[in-house]
């Protein structure tokens, strides 16, 4: 961690316990800013999205011979390489890549793959090899090394429910996708009656736990009075494909904008388990993707943001490279990433197109462990020590 | 510390709480009969899934043998609602009464054995096995779900053959079902993988069914023994260790006694356990059988778990909610979705049920269930919407307390159902409460209570 990180986050944080409580609700932390690193964007797609159909393979016969009926046809692919081009509904994703703003890394994966959404999710998220069960996540793991007196709202999860990425030990992150609602629930004025004569209750060690909740009661009560306040600040005149995930990242980029002291944002789009008649489905998802980032994008580079602020997409697997009986594809192993920002290191394509020749099982081996990338974000754009964070060491890429 | 005070710690501990009722009664009770009480089972009807959902069932697994994935998928997601069920039915079990230690135990060993289950047939039969055996013998547990066919078919078992063994069962029985990671090597994991090679699950039946020909009958070298051992041997020399019974004591005192250890008591625990050859009916009545059990640091310090807060107001309130209402409350939003643990490893328990959003839902969980659509209030007619089948009951807080001053109903509700000594000031309970009838004084008060962080401990 850098030094001018550390007095931010860990000493001055820490002595907030000293601060008078009037000075902390007026935003004490925003005098010293948030100018290390990058903010981080997660967006996850949930399902298991078929990468083989997102970037598209166009001149590989074995692609074709997969996939007879649900493959892209050669001549609508958007080719933005010499082998590899984007499906047509993300069209969005064009502009971001031919302006050097997005590198794509092909075959992420883990060693021992598993193919349930569930666990793969939760390998994806809490950073744990496929034979290891971690209950926190590897952003829940930043916040608890890094994060001890931050606030609250720190990392945001845009949902009704935290993910498990983003639980720590100690420090958790804050999820929310309804900043009014949030903000009516925890207006309760009999919990802010209760919360306030707390204050004059002395620490009871056998009950910590009686004093987490009211930390974390009183963290909410005051969390929400802040992210509503700074919701309000500016409100984008971007045009958001008008969905939930383009609802979410207008969120977003809107706290952003509002220099709300937010490092971590984390956005969902689920739907991506295309089993039977894929095309359709996949298609609609990816337009929806593809439209929401250009949007978001064009709204962070307005606003001077984007070069601060780094974008990861992933999801929990990629799908098998045959088609099934039903039009669909059946779970799968590796899978591209992408991650898009400002100032990118190497942007385009980090690594070469899958080897559909050399398959596991029918499955793509995989080449770049996803860790890797998690190792490169704490470093690069989070400030941290990525060994600590992720419990072990991982070869950098050198892509932010 | 008189026995009123230990009886409504053993109860929020061994069962899920009291309601109004039970509490009073048992007020006057001694508490050695209590725990007597507890730990007598009596006798219970087991979880059924209907005929025609079984065979149901069964079509769903032979169509999707015959016509391939798709076809059955359709009808196994129409036998999948039939899920809900189960957890209700589990739930109902839990909050009637009956036998509230043996439900409490049955939860603590669904979240040990920590298992996803789909079917419903084999959620019904696993948690069956569990029940039957919660309060009996360890050993006979563990080999009893070494031999469920959902456990099989999580833990892939049901791929361990002689040609190509699949060693995920034996690796998590031992390191999450037995006796905690550094007490074997990667070569007594191997080794027990192929000590379970040809367990498998009858999917259909849903029974266990051992298939010779894929079982490796050549000699196994485990924990330092050699011989030709089968699954149920492997489970054996694990369980000779000591270890097993200090990593199951120090699983259950976290979960019934406090969740910061004290290893001495754990100890304590697990010579008990391991003397008595893993009768877990005799560790439970030790625990609640010591003094150190009720002590001031053990009370009020445990955070109740989804399920635990849900029965628990169930019970005081009386009302019930739509099937769906309540998969939503307690799975995704309080995060415990029955049969659907984060992992293997199960719930991590105790802090991490908290985040900012579970709290707001739980501190907001009374105010839904009384002020639910469709839930009627009992004893609350001027409240109360159109009746519809769900009902929730204050008459017996309305009898009790139409006669007290607001203080001393406040202190009454205090006394029976908030564990941990109060962090704010009691006079918010029932000051400045600006209604008409004194029976929304009365409901206004137990919302105040019930919705405090304090009623969130156990």
């Amino acid at each position: 961690m850098k030094r001018r990180d550390f007095l931010k986050n860990t000493t001055l944080a820490s002595s907030a316990m000293m601060i008078p409580s009037f000075l902390k609700a007026s935003g004490w932390e925003s005098l010293f800013g948030n100018h290390v690193g990058k903010k981080l964007v997660v967006i996850q797609l949930s399902g298991g999205n078929d990468g083989l159909n997102t970037i598209v393979p166009f001149e590989n016969d074995i692609y074709y011979r997969s996939r007879p009926k649900i493959s892209v046809a050669k001549n609508s692919v958007i080719r933005i390489g010499n082998d590899l081009g984007l499906n047509p509904e993300l069209k969005g994703l064009e502009s971001i890549f031919k302006e050097g703003e997005m590198s794509i890394i092909n075959n992420v994966g883990y060693p021992n793959p598993n193919r349930s959404h569930f666990r793969s999710m939760d390998i994806w998220q809490t950073g744990s090899a496929s034979n290891q069960h971690l209950s926190t996540g590897w952003l829940g793991r930043y916040l608890d090394n890094e994060c001890s007196g931050c606030n609250p709202y720190f990392a945001l999860d845009v949902d009704d429910s935290l993910n498990l990425s983003l639980k720590g030990k100690d420090v958790s992150g804050f999820a929310t996708d309804n900043i009014n609602q949030l903000r009516k629930t925890a207006n309760n004025p009999y919990l802010k009656y209760v919360a306030e004569s707390h204050q004059h209750f002395h620490h009871d060690d056998d009950h910590e736990n009686v004093e987490y909740l009211y930390k974390t009661m009183i963290d909410t009560q005051s969390s929400a009075k802040y992210l509503f306040e700074k919701s309000k600040v500016y409100l984008s005149k971007m045009d958001y494909p008008q969905n939930k995930f383009g609802k979410d990242l207008k969120q977003i980029s809107e706290l952003m904008t509002a220099k709300a002291n937010i490092k971590i944002y984390y956005a969902t789009l689920g739907g991506f388990d295309t089993h039977a008649g894929q095309k359709g489905k996949q298609n609609r998802l990816l337009k929806m993707y593809g439209d929401g980032m250009k949007a978001f994008v064009k709204d962070l580079k307005r606003n001077k943001l984007f070069d601060d602020t780094l974008i990861l997409t992933f999801s929990e697997f990629g799908r098998r490279v045959k088609e099934n009986a039903g039009g669909g594809t059946d779970h799968g192993t590796a899978n591209n990433v992408f991650l898009m920002g400002g100032k990118l290191k190497t942007p385009g394509f980090f690594n070469d197109a899958p080897n559909l020749s050399d398959l596991d099982n029918g499955d793509l081996k995989f080449k770049i462990d996803f860790r890797q990338i998690y190792s490169e974000i704490i470093t690069s754009a989070l400030g941290g020590d990525p060994k600590k964070i992720l419990q072990q060491k991982f070869s950098p890429l050198e892509i932010v | 510390m008189s026995d009123g005070l230990k009886i409504k710690h053993l109860y929020a501990r061994a069962g899920f709480g009291l309601n109004l009722e039970e509490a009073k009664s048992k007020n006057k009770s001694s508490l050695q009969k209590e725990v007597r009480q507890l730990l007598k089972v009596s006798s219970y009807d087991e979880i059924k899934i209907p005929q025609q959902v079984l065979n149901l069932q069964k079509k769903a697994i032979s169509m999707q043998e015959t016509m391939g994935r798709r076809q059955g998928r359709k009808l196994e997601d129409e036998v999948k609602k039939y899920n809900k069920n189960i957890v209700m039915d589990w739930i109902g079990k839990m909050t009637e009464g009956k036998n509230p230690l043996l439900e409490k135990m049955t939860l603590f060993w669904h979240g040990h054995f920590a298992c996803r289950i789909k079917m419903p047939h084999l959620a019904a039969n696993q948690i069956n096995t569990i029940r039957k055996n919660s309060l009996g013998n360890f050993k006979t547990l563990v080999k009893d779900i070494a031999q469920d066919p959902a456990m099989i078919l999580y833990l892939n078992n049901q791929q361990n053959n002689k040609k190509k063994p699949n060693e995920n069962f034996a690796r998590e029985l031992m390191e999450l079902f037995t006796i905690g990671i550094g007490n074997y090597s990667e070569k007594d994991i191997k080794e027990a993988g192929r000590a379970f090679t040809g367990w498998k699950a009858d999917v259909v039946q849903g029974e266990f069914k051992f298939v010779e020909r894929q079982h490796d009958y050549g000699t196994k070298t485990f924990m330092g023994k050699k011989g030709a051992f089968n699954g149920d041997d492997i489970i054996d020399i694990i369980l000779e260790q000591k270890e097993v019974s200090i990593f199951i004591a120090r699983k259950i005192y976290k979960y019934f006694v406090n969740p910061k250890v004290d290893e001495n008591k754990v100890k304590e625990i697990a010579g008990v356990f391991y003397n008595s050859d893993y009768d877990i009916k005799k560790m439970m009545q030790f625990i609640f059988s010591s003094d150190w059990f009720y002590g001031g640091k053990n009370r009020g310090v445990k955070i109740k778990s989804p399920v635990e807060l849900f029965v628990g107001l169930k019970k005081i309130l009386d009302v019930d909610l739509p099937q769906q209402n309540i998969m939503k409350i307690v799975g995704k939003g309080l995060g415990q979705a029955l049969f659907n643990p984060p992992n293997v490893a199960g719930w991590p328990g105790d802090k991490s049920w908290i985040d900012n959003a579970t709290l707001m839902l739980r501190l907001n969980l009374p105010h839904l269930l009384l002020l639910a659509k469709d839930v009627e209030v009992k004893g609350m007619e001027s409240f109360s919407r159109k009746p519809k089948n769900k009902s929730a009951d204050l008459r017996p807080f309305i009898q009790e307390f139409s006669k007290k001053e607001n203080s001393e109903i406040a202190d009454d509700l205090i006394h029976h159902f908030i564990h941990p000594p109060l962090a704010m000031n009691k006079g918010l309970l029932y000051k400045r409460i600006e209604l008409s009838t004194p029976e929304e004084v009365i409901q206004k008060i137990i919302f105040r209570t019930l919705s405090l962080p304090e009623f969130q401990m156990c």
